[in-house]
């Protein structure tokens, strides 16, 4: 019971911080949304008992990712709301479309089945704890796509660093006749 | 919130082991216990400003407070009573909602890292299972604090401060968790009463030995994080006026004081659970359990203070490639050699 | 001359950063030496001859009157122009004060017009608590620096014999005084230490003579 009471509460604060984040003009006050989203994501996990992955979700998407979208907003500073045009010029057409996709998803709703039981119910989760127990999974049975997520990871790394490095050497060759610090001489 | 919320997912497991009856009562002690932590830390950061104003004028060859009762020990009680009622003064062109809980933000995140210390045997809140992982999460919540203070005061200041913290923050949280990877991996638990337990009781058995690369990058994160000299860069009094503070006053401004001390006492409290051996030491002190883990977390805010009164500040480009070129290499090379010497020993 | 910013060091002096290590030592060490505050209002710090205070004008005993003969050194060396006079001239062709002012606000303390001073009038005291709250008390007019040396007299227990040694005997003629009665220099100061005084210039022009010679020669 108090278990459904919270999720229910969980569940309403992601539906109303996700449609904060889309209404807020100010974008720093939509990031302060959807950071407020992550933390009630989080309190899903601790309800499903995947304590390590609340962690991970604030740890790494409050935490990390989160803040550094609010970099970008600072260093970007809109100070004016970028206009754009409608892609669609009758209010009632969108509202039309947005009420049937709305329709759509609550018919799929009573389709939704639960899986098939896996090698970890709760109690086993609970005795060998949730860290451990996805730590085991994730580098045997699921090895290769971890594998190939951090591959593709490694691709958006390098990437990155070919695409900073490009940068730093035009404006190194710019600065090439610059002294070079860490010794200075001083004549007297 | 979140300490009440995360001990009653941990009481929830242990839900057949109460009485339906007794619930309410477990309860009302869990309550009793959170309101004593508070009020023991919130005095301990009362006296902790008032050790490090005296620590650092003797370093200084100066006396310190000397004023308010005997050699001022009423110092930081005149102290709490002034920002208290001092006046509150919100800036006209601030954003009202995010600068009043800026305050709040850093303060409630630093008070819910408490729940999961543990003080001794059976002394902790909140006995989750992920304890360093919850740390960590508060902490790197707690730079929103300060990151919307910068921002919300809308003044060049604070705005400078905030950013400086969160480059500091996002690049010093690398380390500082990859650094207690190597307890992590030598324990095998992320329990912080877990990982005192496997370090057994001599002090030659602690972290501290196997892991002193993990220890030292630690040590250089933790006085990063908690924004501390020499890396206070977002406080920087001599550049910033006092970086993201420079707007508030009275209470909110002591809230973002006890915030940094809380922080502080938070991760000496991590360096002694997770290097020095938590709450053991060389002989059982029987009534109080915790005294060894408090010695332990006093010498830690004695080094602190020392280097406070020793170092001088980091320049802003050294401060990064400190920890990008030297620590996360560092960081990395420790796991390595713990996992090599896991293996090897196995 | 070359600086060297990043000092050598070799490994372990790196491993173990000495530099941080032996500011934290000195620090260490510091904590336990006896502090060197003084509780100021409690605590009176100790006066020393040659203290430039409070200004006064020197009560005469005689006539009970300023010492003060209108001969305008004073005003005319001030640098911060601080002292107001305005006089007559009497019957006798003395010049009889109207009105003698400092506007100590303004003044830099450097002494000059007691220095200067051929008859003495001008001292300044050793008081120095006379902070307040209107500008009007600090402004001193005649009466007010005669009595403020009325006031230091009675605290401090001095008559108008008060002679600082930095500073002339009062009274006497410049042209019997010799050329300054600064304090002497001490003997254990090193000419190293030193930028001006006549043992620093003799030991120059010495070694310049010895330069010339050499090059003569």
């Amino acid at each position: 019971m108090v278990n459904q009471l919270l999720f229910l509460y969980c569940a309403l604060v992601i539906i109303g911080t996700a449609l904060l984040t889309v209404r807020f003009k100010n974008p720093v006050h939509s990031v302060l949304a959807v950071l407020v989203l992550f933390f009630h994501m989080a309190g899903l996990y601790l309800l499903l008992n995947a304590e390590f992955l609340a962690a991970i979700q604030i740890i790494v998407y409050a935490g990390a990712i989160l803040v550094l979208y609010l970099f970008v907003l600072f260093l970007v500073n809109l100070r004016q709301e970028v206009k754009v045009e409608r892609f669609v010029a009758s209010h009632r057409l969108s509202a039309l479309v947005s009420i049937c996709l709305g329709i759509c998803l609550l018919a799929i709703l009573p389709f939704f089945k639960l899986g098939a039981k896996g090698n970890y119910p709760v109690g086993r989760i609970e005795q060998l704890t949730h860290t451990k127990a996805m730590g085991l999974e994730i580098y045997s049975t699921f090895l290769l796509p971890f594998e190939i997520a951090g591959l593709i990871l490694l691709i958006a790394v390098i990437g990155g660093l070919v695409l900073a490095r490009n940068d730093k050497e035009v404006a190194e060759n710019e600065l090439s006749d610059s002294p070079s610090a860490g010794t200075c001489e001083v004549q007297e | 919130m979140m300490t009440i919320w995360s001990s009653w997912i941990w009481e929830s497991k242990n839900h057949e082991h109460c009485l339906p009856a007794g619930e309410s009562m477990h309860y009302l002690i869990i309550v009793l216990q959170i309101a004593l932590l508070l009020a023991i830390v919130l005095l301990h950061v009362a006296y902790v400003t008032y050790f490090e104003r005296k620590i650092i004028g003797h370093m200084q060859v100066r006396l310190g407070p000397m004023l308010v009762g005997w050699h001022g020990l009423l110092q930081p009680i005149a102290d709490g009573i002034k920002s208290f009622f001092k006046e509150d003064i919100i800036p006209e062109q601030a954003d009202k909602p995010l600068f009043l809980a800026a305050p709040i933000i850093c303060l409630v995140t630093m008070l819910t890292s408490l729940a999961v210390l543990p003080f001794a045997r059976g002394w902790v809140l909140a006995d989750i299972n992920i304890g360093l992982l919850f740390i960590f999460a508060m902490s790197s919540l707690a730079s929103y604090g300060i990151i919307l203070a910068g921002w919300a005061s809308n003044s060049k200041y604070t705005f400078l401060g905030g950013m400086r913290s969160m480059a500091q923050v996002i690049s010093y949280e690398i380390p500082l968790g990859l650094s207690l990877v190597g307890v992590m991996m030598l324990s095998g638990s992320l329990n912080l009463s877990e990982i005192v337990a496997a370090q057994g009781t001599s002090l030659f058995s602690t972290y501290l030995f196997p892991q002193c690369i993990g220890f030292f990058v630690f040590f250089i994160a933790m006085l990063a994080e908690t924004n501390r000299v020499p890396f206070d860069l977002p406080e920087a009094e001599t550049e910033l006026v006092s970086g993201y503070i420079t707007e508030y006053s009275g209470m909110r401004y002591a809230m973002f004081f006890m915030a940094e001390y809380i922080g502080m006492m938070v991760m000496a409290s991590i360096g002694t659970v997770c290097f020095l051996g938590g709450w053991n030491g060389p002989f059982a002190i029987p009534f109080f359990p915790p005294f060894w883990f408090i010695l332990k977390v006093y010498g830690f805010l004695f080094l602190f203070i020392w280097i406070r009164a020793t170092l001088p500040r980091y320049r802003y480009d050294q401060l990064m490639a400190l920890g990008w070129k030297v620590l996360i290499p560092l960081a990395l090379l420790n796991i390595f050699l713990t996992g090599l010497f896991k293996v090897l020993v196995s | 001359m070359k600086l060297h910013y990043k000092p050598k060091r070799n490994l372990l002096e790196t491993i173990l950063q000495v530099e941080i290590l032996q500011g934290l030592a000195l620090t260490l060490r510091k904590l336990f030496s006896p502090p060197i505050t003084r509780q100021y209002p409690q605590e009176k710090p100790p006066m020393y001859p040659g203290f430039r205070g409070q200004h006064a004008l020197v009560r005469d005993p005689l006539t009970n009157e300023s010492k003060c003969v209108g001969c305008m050194r004073c005003a005319t060396v001030c640098p911060s122009r601080c002292i107001q006079i305005r006089f007559h001239e009497g019957e006798s062709g003395e010049r009889v004060i109207d009105q003698y002012s400092i506007e100590a606000l303004r003044c830099v303390f450097c002494g000059y017009c007691v220095e200067v001073c051929p008859v003495g009038a001008i001292t300044m005291t050793e008081a120095f608590e006379y902070a307040s709250y209107e500008r009007e008390t600090i402004f001193f007019d005649q009466e007010a620096l005669l009595a403020n040396w009325d006031h230091f007299c009675a605290q401090s227990g001095h008559d108008e014999t008060y002679v600082n040694p930095f500073w002339r005997p009062r009274g006497a003629r410049e042209s019997t005084l010799p050329a300054s009665q600064r304090m002497k220099v001490p003997d254990d100061w090193t000419i190293e230490g030193q930028f001006v005084g006549t043992r620093v210039r003799q030991a120059q022009e010495s070694e310049d003579a010895r330069h010339a010679e050499a090059v003569n020669g």
